[in-house]
């Protein structure tokens, strides 16, 4: 098998090799608490180089939590270990590369003060500027920040940006949303059931330090740690106890989004989905001209969707990967390779990797321009591109045809389609792109088994290697026993003998389904859907209409002999919420000439 | 986290001693290690008797913890409560340690006989 690391482009080796640490293993480790502009105490947890002398001055790369910045471990295993930090990069490498490391709670959370009524809330945002402040007043500090962090992490580092400090320097969002509505809570205008709830149940626990949600959740973790560590003053565990206190007025998304379906649909505070998103940021995000690096995966949630639509629409110098690992790298998720059982490259050459880069940014010239790179499955190959789409891109469309088939040439027939009744027992189990957000392996198998309980289209072998690259669009003409309802597609490989393997999906929910040929708040390449209540459609039981939406990106090679299939379903049980909420509908999908359903993919022509 | 589960075992029995005297029905837990702040409370030590130890029931004992020495004492009042926490300290940070290394490859068989801990 190839060594993703000795292949050309690889991003991790672009970044330049690995320097001699500047200081040797070892890190000072002290906490305390940054009052911000409106009083609120913000625990903050900061690592030192060892050895530093009192006129050295070191630039400080700071990671804002929501799940606790560190953990109070449970005795035996606090005899061993002062915490656990499990949201911050390792303290031993950044300070050895000679960064300072902070990591906070904010407002709300784990050990500070304060109480959050949405996340990344406007105050949360400003509090990253007041704790700039604090930092460049330390004698430590060389006046220069960092930011970076994975998941909600990445959003805070993201936003921080935003904050337009002369100190930000440089900021690295590793798997973090560009639209929350899309990308996390409503993907296609479903609702994320599954992940909304675990989520909400989480941060409430954490916020209310009580450990016993990991047993439920993450039984090892509950079986290390005790709760989250006060900052290292609070010995009588007082100020603790009261930060918690001030968190029993914290309130939830999942609960003020359950009844849900619009973005437009207010949050607790008043605001919508939009405000906590990074594209209504843009202009302040652009005004700071801060480097992005930004990573994720194809397979993770609507995420890596978000590294396309921030590259194509944020002007700040930028790189931006793109591979195929499991939320925060955790785990490989090659859905080719199920044996795998590493990411390369490993935590430790990752970490270093990234601090090159804000070497570049605090040192250097920082980054020109703009580039992505991305992992293209089966060819096993990383490529890079200062566009997107990148060049070569062309669609293909195929069409629905009969005996489940799908053809290059459209229909010629004046009738043809196929019913289905929604199956809503239809479930790619709880190792998806969404559970993925709880940190979980992402294995979608056995889909030839699946597949017997959807509605499947599936093409001749392919004459020649082909890459698929971006996003596909499903275009299908369809009518409904009901109102409401949704469609889930998986798009899916199919090698010679018949294994049928998930490349990507998408889903859909009906209502949602006018397309609006105004301006879209940013540029995207699939078609535009408000997802607002006005631009809401009910269908009108028996008549045909036309259902059209992008799957989530993707880039891998059908190789010669291989065939591509769309499996259709109704539902997604284990993930999202069901539509309609009862009833059975059955939907016809049509394929004749006047309403010839079909997909269209990206191809990647080669030179 | 899994990658330091492996030497767990080796650096718990590092860094603590654990004595027992039958004559006086005590048993001495030694931190070897320095330890910020708090050795243990003595709920603590409670909640590694049952979460690790498999504790069912109430034994009574005095725990003495000495935050300077950096020493825990248990105090038994009879050979049968001295005996079942002798025993259950003989293999206790194997267990916890396997327990852990269990659970984070999947397998909470073990985490399911932990009986009820009001954290």
């Amino acid at each position: 098998m190839t060594d993703p690391n000795a292949i050309k482009n690889n991003p991790f080796k672009d970044l330049g090799e690995i320097p001699e640490k500047k200081y040797h293993d070892g890190y000072t480790l002290n906490s305390t608490y940054i009052t911000v502009r409106d009083g609120v105490k913000i625990a903050a947890t900061i690592c030192l180089p060892k050895g530093l002398s009192p006129d050295e001055k070191i630039p400080t790369l700071l990671t804002q939590t929501r799940y606790w910045r560190a953990m109070e471990l449970r005795i035996p295993f606090r005899w061993l270990f002062d915490s656990m930090i499990t949201n911050a990069p390792n303290p031993e490498i950044v300070t050895s590369r000679g960064y300072a490391l902070i990591y906070t709670d904010v407002r709300g959370t784990g050990a500070s003060f304060g109480t959050r009524i949405i996340p990344f809330s406007e105050e949360e945002v400003k509090d990253g500027s007041d704790i700039v402040d604090w930092i460049i007043t330390q004698p430590w500090s060389d006046g220069n920040v960092v930011s970076k962090g994975i998941s909600y992490l990445a959003t805070t580092a993201e936003l921080f940006s935003g904050n337009n400090h002369r100190a930000i320097k440089a900021v690295m969002p590793g798997h973090g949303y560009w639209d929350p509505y899309t990308d996390v809570a409503f993907p296609g205008g479903c609702y994320d059931h599954a992940f909304m709830q675990m989520w909400s149940f989480l941060g409430k626990n954490l916020d209310l330090n009580s450990p016993k949600v990991f047993s439920q959740i993450m039984p090892e973790v509950w079986l290390f740690v005790k709760g989250v560590k006060p900052v290292s003053s609070d010995t009588d565990l007082k100020l603790l106890q009261d930060a918690i206190n001030r968190h029993e007025s914290n309130k939830y998304v999942y609960e003020h989004t359950l009844k849900r379906d619009f973005r437009d649909d207010k949050l607790p505070d008043g605001t919508v989905f939009d405000d906590i998103s990074i594209f209504a940021q843009k202009e302040k995000i652009e005004c700071s001209k801060v480097p992005i690096l930004a990573w994720c995966s194809w397979y993770d949630s609507g995420y890596g969707d978000a590294i396309i639509n921030r590259f194509m629409n944020l002007s700040n110098p930028m790189i931006a990967i793109l591979g195929d690992w499991t939320h925060g790298a955790g785990l490989p998720a090659n859905q080719f390779y199920p044996e795998r059982t590493v990411v390369t490259p490993k935590p430790r050459d990752r970490i270093n990797t990234w601090i090159n880069f804000f070497d570049k940014c605090v040192y250097g010239d920082g980054i020109q321009g703009k580039m992505l790179y991305y992992y293209t499955l089966v060819e096993e190959e990383w490529k890079k591109t200062n566009v997107w789409p990148p060049l070569g891109h062309n669609y293909q469309k195929w069409y629905f045809s009969e005996n489940y088939s799908l053809t290059r040439e459209e229909p010629a027939i004046d009738v043809g389609a196929d019913n289905y009744k929604i199956n809503f027992r239809a479930t790619t189990g709880r190792n998806n792109r969404w559970w993925a957000l709880l940190g979980l392996p992402i294995t979608y198998y056995d889909r030839n088994k699946v597949d017997e309980k959807l509605l499947c289209y599936t093409s001749q072998p392919f004459g020649s290697d082909t890459e698929i690259t971006g996003q596909i669009i499903l275009c299908l003409y369809m009518a409904s026993t009901h109102e409401d309802g949704a469609v889930f597609a998986y798009f899916e490989d199919v090698d010679e003998s018949g294994n049928v393997i998930y490349i990507t999906d998408g889903e859909f929910r009906l209502i949602h389904r006018k397309i609006l040929s105004t301006e879209p708040p940013y540029k995207m390449l699939t078609p535009y859907h408000s997802y607002k209540k006005v631009d809401s459609l009910p269908l009108i039981p028996g008549e045909i209409t036309e259902v059209k939406f992008g799957l989530h990106a993707t880039s891998v090679l059908i190789k010669k002999g291989h065939r591509i299939k769309i499996a259709i379903a109704g539902a997604d049980k284990d993930t999202f919420i069901r539509y309609p909420t009862e009833g059975r509908p059955t939907i016809t999908i049509s394929r004749c000439k006047e309403f010839s359903s079909y997909i269209k993919i990206p191809i990647i022509k080669k030179e | 986290m899994e990658e330091i589960i492996p030497s767990l075992k080796g650096m718990l029995k590092d860094a603590t001693i654990i004595k027992s005297d039958a004559t006086r029905f005590e048993i001495t837990i030694t931190i070897l290690n320095e330890i910020k702040g708090n050795v243990a409370d003595p709920d603590e030590i409670l909640v590694m008797l049952k979460m690790f130890g498999g504790l069912k029931e109430d034994v009574p004992m005095e725990i003495d913890i000495n935050n300077e020495t950096q020493i825990i004492e248990l105090k038994f009042q009879n050979e049968e409560d001295f005996k079942k926490i002798q025993k259950i300290m003989e293999t206790i940070w194997d267990d916890a340690v396997d327990m852990l290394e269990q659970a984070s490859q999947g397998d909470f068989s073990r985490i399911k006989n932990v009986p009820n801990i009001d954290d």
